[in-house]
């Protein structure tokens, strides 16, 4: 117990700090004049990137981690296998010297942002104090239910179900919540300003519906453990989407004259345009995140692994995390561009500035990190299906696969215009633009081959998942679920192309500043999406009458004609004849892309299931070279948080707040990418290292509590 | 192989290294930092600094070969669709205004006009989307615009620094002055102010001299910055004489608030916040009082409203003067 209250103390004194913080920091509001200081004579920028960077990613790590162990908790829990449980609870384990290390360095962030840039604080604070005392405060929560998730894990195990007043009591409790629900989306607590509706969507999504659902499900202890988890990562979410709010506000500020007085509301600062976009990116991102550090920690131990029994564990705790991983990553484009849009919305000099202004190189990095992590993530799934046995079925395809990825990799890399000598220049007939190759730097190209990127990784994931089973299963007599949701899916897929097949029918050109003449142009994409949509109507009769197999042949090769070749092509002529279409064929690759990962997904749930095996997935029969891949993808994952935030952070030029208050230290103008890979690479490095040394604190732990368990316990406590 | 976290940690090293040397190489590719200091001189030289740095122009526009950027026109000599560098198209474009508006436009004058107001003649096959460079974030100055628009002018055209600078035409003094009172104004854009206001005020306020229910704002520019944001912030502090807040009391104990826009004869009108018109006989009222503390002007709309809202708004407020119209 008296451990468990130390644990508890440790971010619990980081808490406290931060609200003296808070108090003390509100007083400099005052202050007329920016003012900077340094600590040891360091750059004070540089400082606190460090600083900030370190504590995000921890922040990414307590956060997706628990989110992680949650979707594990939840799958063993569904099918019954002890395995999974295992893995959630080993992960849990790792969280406690995290947690701590994160409530740290967070409170040495604010203390480096009130001490160097005092004028910049005070103003944040002043507009803030409110949801600064609510971050505070959620922590409580937050550390209340870690430990009582991770602590409860062995001790809510199943067990009788509770009494039905309690059930009764507990249902009402998640009714009630429904209610309160129901009420919130139609208004009934809105603020005097009124909410924006992807904030109102937010708070429905991430908090209303998990808490029913938390209250709805508890029958028992270990419904009890789940709903814990579950109100575990609702307080996290919140955490991450109050400080959230600070970082979208200093990119679009609301609320605010131009003397700095604010006349605005918390609320609006809170919700202000880009913070909801930025909460979703993250939120997606510590996902992916957190399956891919719990992967590294298997890969590590697959490598030091003695015993086959050890390897087949690792190996296999290495593939769920990197399922997990992969599930996050492929909807993280659409998040990015969502993002990306309102930018540009907020301010278009931002969202120029973004891939076409100061970060265009970075994006180039940005485009090898994402490349890889697709293109690693493709090979860690080959590698797998050497332990599939069957799969030698499926090995010719890979070389296509591999063609498509390299090929659509070094076109997303392909610069438009090449960064030459004179001498070069002169060569190529005095321009900067190679006749070939300045078109595969333009949009269109990129648009296109990034389509096929996520389009092959998903290919290669259904080569994966049927690797041992021999013949499809018929949907016919599976019942009404298979019909269901296969039907479902198509509804989905189809009304976000369709409807968006009827903007571009009924688009007039005007609305972006083009000639009624350039309407042609939109019509195409409309007509295009038409046939889409009627293409997912056959592949659902085709899955619905037992042609599963054909229907997702279809739907993916007309997809893949459609967004990378169609509207690839149709993309330079849009781009030559009205650009400002452009933005809508983008929209249109995307919408098509995302109905067919869907569509085809669910006739692929269904065709496989319970289908015959040519034997069972041999688990650590994996190369350690596949191993390295895994932790590459980590490594990769963090170099690429970093540098993202390094463009976002940096979009806002030499404004600490845009268009609000500028920076006027010495260190305003925006660092080079070299700064930035300098800055990020020893981040990562102390992070990984750091991680690393929790991973083997953790597993020191487990070794000392299977120790003391194993004389009373029957071998539960042994993993 | 015999100690897999030392192999482990040469994997994460050696990857690292492999992002710095990329971040070395393609800072190395691409001509290391922008210098984002501004240039004061009036001259094509501070104009290309700012060109490629502070102003951001390269973001959008490329120069011939220089620069890679499509989203606006090239400003050089590009292709067949850019056949004339930008200072020699400007001489073309000018024509084309000066047909279209009746007004003599000069070369200059057309380069001025597409940065103060770059609607007002928007390139075929490119969207109305030119960010107000006078604006934040980018905030150029006078003399910054100045030395661009030099800057383009020696693009295969003759540099008048005269009609840049010391003796510019009545159409770019226009424009500078449109200039320099947005940027009073805390730099907002009195384009997109106008469409703040249609948004927010016009239902009252008018800008042709006219009453609807708040006060005529044509003339509203002349009043100086000051007044309009405290307007805007705290109406009730700024209340313009003849436009005073009525609290009505009837007979039967209603209690009516809003501005006093009819009285005659036997009838008063009182025109609540909302705009509703509720005429009264004057004998049903049984006490009229001026409320100095109150205004009819909606008090939260500075909270409704963007930080970019009110730059903009003001920007476009301060603009609203007598000698405009009287130019018009």
């Amino acid at each position: 117990m008296k451990q468990v209250f130390n644990r508890l103390a440790r971010p619990g004194i980081a808490v406290i700090t931060l609200l003296a913080l808070v108090l003390f920091a509100s007083q400099a509001v005052a202050q007329d004049a920016n003012e900077y200081r340094q600590f040891l004579g360091m750059d004070s920028r540089r400082f606190v990137w460090f600083l900030a960077q370190m504590h995000l990613y921890f922040g990414a790590f307590v956060l997706g981690v628990p989110l992680f162990a949650l979707v594990i908790e939840l799958v063993g829990w569904r099918t019954g296998d002890e395995k999974y449980d295992k893995l959630a609870y080993e992960f849990t384990s790792l969280l406690s010297v995290a947690y701590a290390t994160t409530a740290a360095l967070g409170g040495l962030m604010a203390f480096a942002l009130i001490t160097l840039y005092p004028t910049f604080w005070g103003f944040m604070a002043g507009v803030f104090k409110d949801i600064m005392f609510m971050y505070a405060l959620m922590f409580f929560f937050e550390t209340f239910f870690l430990y009582l998730y991770y602590y409860g894990w062995k001790a809510m195990k199943g067990g009788k179900e509770f009494g039905r007043p309690l059930q009764l009591v507990l249902k009402a409790m998640g009714g009630i919540t429904i209610l309160l629900g129901v009420a919130f989306t139609f208004g009934a607590f809105d603020p005097e300003t009124g909410m924006r509706t992807d904030t109102r969507i937010w708070f429905v999504v991430f908090y209303f519906v998990p808490i029913s659902i938390s209250f709805l499900m508890i029958k028992n202890l270990k419904t009890t453990h789940i709903a814990i988890g579950i109100m575990l990562n609702v307080a996290g979410t919140l955490i991450m989407q109050l400080a959230n709010s600070w970082a979208g506000y200093m990119m679009s500020p609301v609320g605010v004259n131009e003397a700095l007085e604010v006349v605005g509301s918390t609320w609006q600062a809170f919700e202000n345009i880009l913070a909801t976009p930025i909460a979703i990116h993250r939120m997606l991102g510590n996902l992916a995140f957190g399956g891919l550090v719990a992967g590294s920690y298997a890969a590590v131990k697959f490598i030091g692994s003695k015993t086959a029994e050890e390897k087949a564990h690792y190996d296999w705790m290495g593939y769920v995390a990197n399922m997990v991983a992969v599930a996050a990553l492929i909807p993280l484009p659409f998040a990015g561009y969502y993002l990306g849009r309102e930018i540009y919305s907020t301010s278009a000099v931002m969202g120029n500035n973004m891939m076409g202004g100061d970060f265009s190189w970075t994006f180039i990095i940005q485009a090898m990190l994402v490349g890889s992590l697709f293109l690693i993530s493709n090979y860690y799934l080959w590698s797998g299906m050497t332990r599939i046995p069957g799969s030698e079925r499926f090995y010719r395809y890979i070389k296509f696969i591999l063609f498509a990825l390299i090929l659509s990799f070094a076109i997303w890399l392909t610069p438009h215009n090449l960064p030459l000598s004179a001498v070069e220049v002169g060569e190529m007939g005095g321009s900067q633009y190679h006749p070939i190759l300045k078109f595969l730097g333009l949009m269109p190209a990129k648009n296109a081959v990034v389509n096929l990127i996520i389009l092959s990784t998903f290919f290669s994931f259904l080569l994966y998942r049927r690797g041992n089973k021999v013949d499809p299963v018929s949907i016919r007599e599976q019942g009404k679920t298979a019909k269901m949701v296969i039907i479902g899916a198509a509804i989905a897929a189809i009304l976000l192309v369709g409807q968006y097949a009827v903007t571009m029918l009924t688009m007039d050109p005007a609305a972006l500043d083009l000639p009624s003449d350039t309407a042609y142009y939109m019509r195409v994409i409309g007509y295009l999406l038409i046939f889409e949509c009627a293409v997912a109507v056959l592949a659902t009769w085709l899955a619905l009458n037992d042609r599963g197999k054909l229907a997702q042949g279809i739907y993916l090769s007309v997809t893949a004609f459609n967004v990378a070749i169609f509207l690839g092509v149709w993309g330079f002529v849009v781009m030559e004849k009205a650009s400002p279409i452009l933005r809508n064929v983008a929209v249109s690759q995307f919408l098509q892309l995302i109905s067919c990962l869907i569509l085809v997904t669910a006739i692929d749930l269904f065709l496989w299931k319970g289908s015959k095996e040519v034997g069972p997935l041999k688990w650590g029969k994996m190369t350690v070279r596949s191993q390295y891949a895994l932790l590459l993808l980590t490594i990769i994952i963090t170099m690429n948080m970093g540098l993202m935030g390094f463009i976002r952070s940096g979009l806002r030029g030499d404004w600490h707040i845009f268009g609000i208050m500028r920076d006027t230290s010495e260190w305003a103008s925006t660092p080079t990418n070299f700064v930035m890979t300098q800055q990020v690479g020893a981040a990562v490095l102390i992070f990984l290292v750091a991680c690393a040394f929790m991973f083997w604190l953790g597993n020191l732990v487990t070794k000392v509590a299977a120790k003391v368990d194993s004389p009373t316990d029957t071998g539960e406590a042994t993993e | 192989m015999k100690n897999p976290l030392v192999n482990v940690f040469g994997f994460l090293v050696l990857t690292i290294l492999v992002y710095n040397w990329i971040g070395y190489v393609i800072t190395d590719l691409s001509g290391g930092g922008k210098d984002v200091s501004a240039a004061t001189d009036i001259s094509p030289e501070g104009g290309e600094s700012l060109y490629w740095g502070k102003g951001r122009c390269y973001t959008c526009h490329s120069l011939g070969g220089q620069g890679s950027a499509v989203r606006g026109p090239n400003h050089g000599q590009f292709g067949e669709k850019f056949p004339l560098p930008m200072g020699s198209r400007a001489v073309e474009r000018a024509a084309e205004r000066t047909e279209k508006t009746g007004q003599t436009f000069s070369a200059v004058d057309y380069i001025i006009e597409s940065m103060a107001e770059p609607g007002a003649y928007v390139v075929k096959g490119y969207k109305n989307e030119m960010a107000v460079v006078y604006a934040p974030p980018i905030s150029l100055n006078l003399n910054e615009i100045k030395a661009i628009v030099s800057y383009m002018m020696v693009q295969g055209g003759d540099l008048d620094m005269e009609a840049i600078d010391t003796a510019p035409s009545e159409i770019s003094a226009k424009f500078y002055s449109k200039i320099n009172a947005a940027q009073a104004a805390g730099g907002g854009d009195p384009g997109a102010g106008e469409v703040v206001f249609e948004d927010n005020c016009e239902e009252c306020h008018s800008l042709e001299g006219e009453v609807v229910v708040g006060p005529d704002l044509s003339t509203i520019g002349d009043k100086g910055i000051k007044h309009i944001s405290e307007s805007i912030l705290n109406p009730a502090k700024s209340i313009a004489s003849g436009f005073e807040t009525y609290e009505v009391e009837t007979k039967d104990g209603t209690k009516i608030i809003g501005l006093k826009t009819r009285d005659e004869g036997g009838e008063t009108d009182i025109t609540k916040k909302n705009g509703e018109v509720v005429t009264l006989a004057k004998s049903d009222i049984k006490k009229i009082t001026v409320d100095q503390n109150a205004s009819v002007m909606p008090e939260d709309l500075s909270e409704a409203m963007t930080v970019k809202d009110f730059q903009d708004i003001q920007a476009f407020l301060i603009m609203q003067k007598a000698e405009k119209k009287d130019g018009e």
